[in-house]
């Protein structure tokens, strides 16, 4: 498989929009990912699908339900993470 | 500048969320409790206990099972185990299971989705997330009736009998179910209740004096030193003991009662504004109460109300109340009834709550019979009989 090239990732609009909301709240199931970002669940589970692959997120299972968080051992999420977070700290500057 | 004087040293310690590292008259029930659960410090995988609290309201069932759970945690901390409290009112939870487990499951997960599953997969998903975790939590269930009314016998056997759809693996939820009346479990099915009948604590009725301990010990958490005469408190626990008993609502009386003297910018919280916070929580007397009295019971309650105004205590004396209705008399040109005539006009006074009498309240030395007014301020009783005596003198 492939790794992404970080203009990939950082060129959709809705993965970036995925990441800043797990970044703010931890960790959320893929159904309230997609009702925050206001579009359908598959077109979700594509993005999340990407950046789990990009080993950015990971998920834990409960039964039938999915929690997404970003993946704590991996460098790129904790760099998009300060990334994310210096970002939205200067915004409120 | 202003300087804002306050008879509070630290307000917070009468928060009905706040849990004292003491509790005065439960040191009992509390090492009991530690008793049933002293497994959880060696081999928690290995048990799992279910408890039952009862007694009235205002008993400190609550306050019991939180005081445990800190207690415990902390111990538990101590010996390296992984050991959680989870205090959850199922009345706030609307008795529903389901939203019980969910308050429960976000503890761990704060996201965990709100809808679209069932209350097993919950509870699936909570022993799961305790496996994951090697965690055990004992779940205090406060208002269990709520549970029991809304979902009965199927969601707390769900509760008790987890652990045999896991054979094979470790115990993880231990129960404590806080319910006033043991009655209500009777509507559980035989086998349902058995498992939960084993371990019951029953918490007794606070008597007057153990109700004046907890006052005390409130007071020196909260209050600056010196600020709570004793008359205040004997008076906030005769009005507590009034409503059944219940602690919970003498805090709060005397909290309310601190706020009415800091409004007054006093030093102390003298017994008057523990009646003016009586007369704001319990609806107050009504003008229409007094009005169908005779011309002479309202001479004597006009006598009690100004010695109580006067001399700022909790209580006066009959004798005193007797000698302050002689001068009423004089001031409405009338001759006074009998000392008997006014014994029965205190019963008759009594039995209608406007006023309390017992003998030997400390109102002074001996057996005297003390009276005070427990459910309206001196004050505004002395000014509404005064209109009425001036309309019937007219």
């Amino acid at each position: 498989m492939k790794n992404m090239n970080v203009e990939d990732v950082f060129s959709s609009r809705l993965r970036m929009k995925i990441l800043r909301i797990l970044v703010q709240v931890g960790e959320l199931n893929g159904s309230e990912i997609a009702r925050r970002l206001n579009v359908n669940y598959i077109t979700t589970s594509k993005h999340l699908k990407a950046l789990e692959d990009e080993s950015v997120l990971v998920h834990k299972v409960f039964g039938r339900i999915r929690l997404y968080r970003l993946n704590e051992r991996s460098p790129k999420a904790k760099a998009v993470q300060a990334l994310i977070e210096t970002w939205e700290h200067a915004n409120k500057q | 500048m202003s300087t804002h004087r306050s008879v509070f040293r630290d307000e917070t310690k009468l928060d009905i969320n706040y849990v004292p590292y003491k509790l005065p008259h439960r040191e009992a029930e509390l090492r009991l409790l530690m008793e049933f659960f002293s497994f959880a410090l060696q081999s928690p995988e290995k048990m799992a206990q279910r408890v039952m609290i009862t007694g009235d309201v205002g008993t400190g069932k609550t306050a019991l099972s939180q005081r445990f759970g800190a207690n415990i945690t902390s111990e538990a901390n101590k010996h390296g185990i992984s050991l959680r409290y989870v205090h959850v009112n199922c009345r706030e939870c609307h008795g529903s299971l389901f939203l019980i487990l969910q308050h429960v499951v976000s503890i761990f997960h704060p996201n965990f989705p709100k809808r679209g599953y069932s209350a097993e997969e919950i509870l699936t998903s909570f022993m799961q997330i305790l496996d994951e975790q090697n965690s055990h939590v004992i779940l205090a269930l406060d208002e269990f009736e709520s549970l029991i009314d809304r979902e009965g016998s199927e969601a707390v056997y769900k509760l008790t009998r987890l652990q045999e759809a896991r054979q094979n693996k470790p115990q993880r939820l231990s129960l404590i179910c806080v319910v006033r009346n043991l009655k209500s479990i009777d509507q559980l099915d035989t086998s349902t209740r058995s498992t939960l009948q084993s371990n019951i604590i029953n918490l007794e009725k606070y008597s007057k004096q153990q109700l004046a301990d907890v006052l005390n010990d409130r007071v020196s958490l909260a209050f600056k030193p010196l600020t709570v005469p004793e008359g205040t408190l004997n008076l906030i626990a005769e009005i507590a003991i009034s409503e059944s008993g219940n602690a919970r609502f003498g805090i709060e009386l005397l909290w309310r009662a601190g706020k009415y003297a800091d409004a007054e910018d006093l030093d102390t919280v003298p017994p008057e504004c523990v009646r003016k916070a009586v007369s704001s929580i319990i609806p107050a007397m009504r003008k229409s109460d007094l009005a169908p009295f005779s011309l002479h019971e309202k001479l004597f309650l006009l006598g009690i109300a100004r010695t109580l105004k006067k001399n700022e205590k909790a209580y006066v004396t009959f004798t005193e109340a007797e000698r302050s209705y002689a001068v009423v008399c004089e001031e409405f040109e009338t001759t006074p009834k009998s000392h008997t005539q006014l014994w029965k006009y205190l019963r008759s006074l009594s039995a209608l709550g406007i006023v309390r009498s017992e003998s030997g309240t400390g109102a002074s030395r001996g057996r005297s019979t003390g009276i005070c007014l427990p459910r309206i301020p001196a004050d505004e009783l002395e000014k509404e009989l005064k209109t009425l005596l001036e309309k019937q003198e007219t």
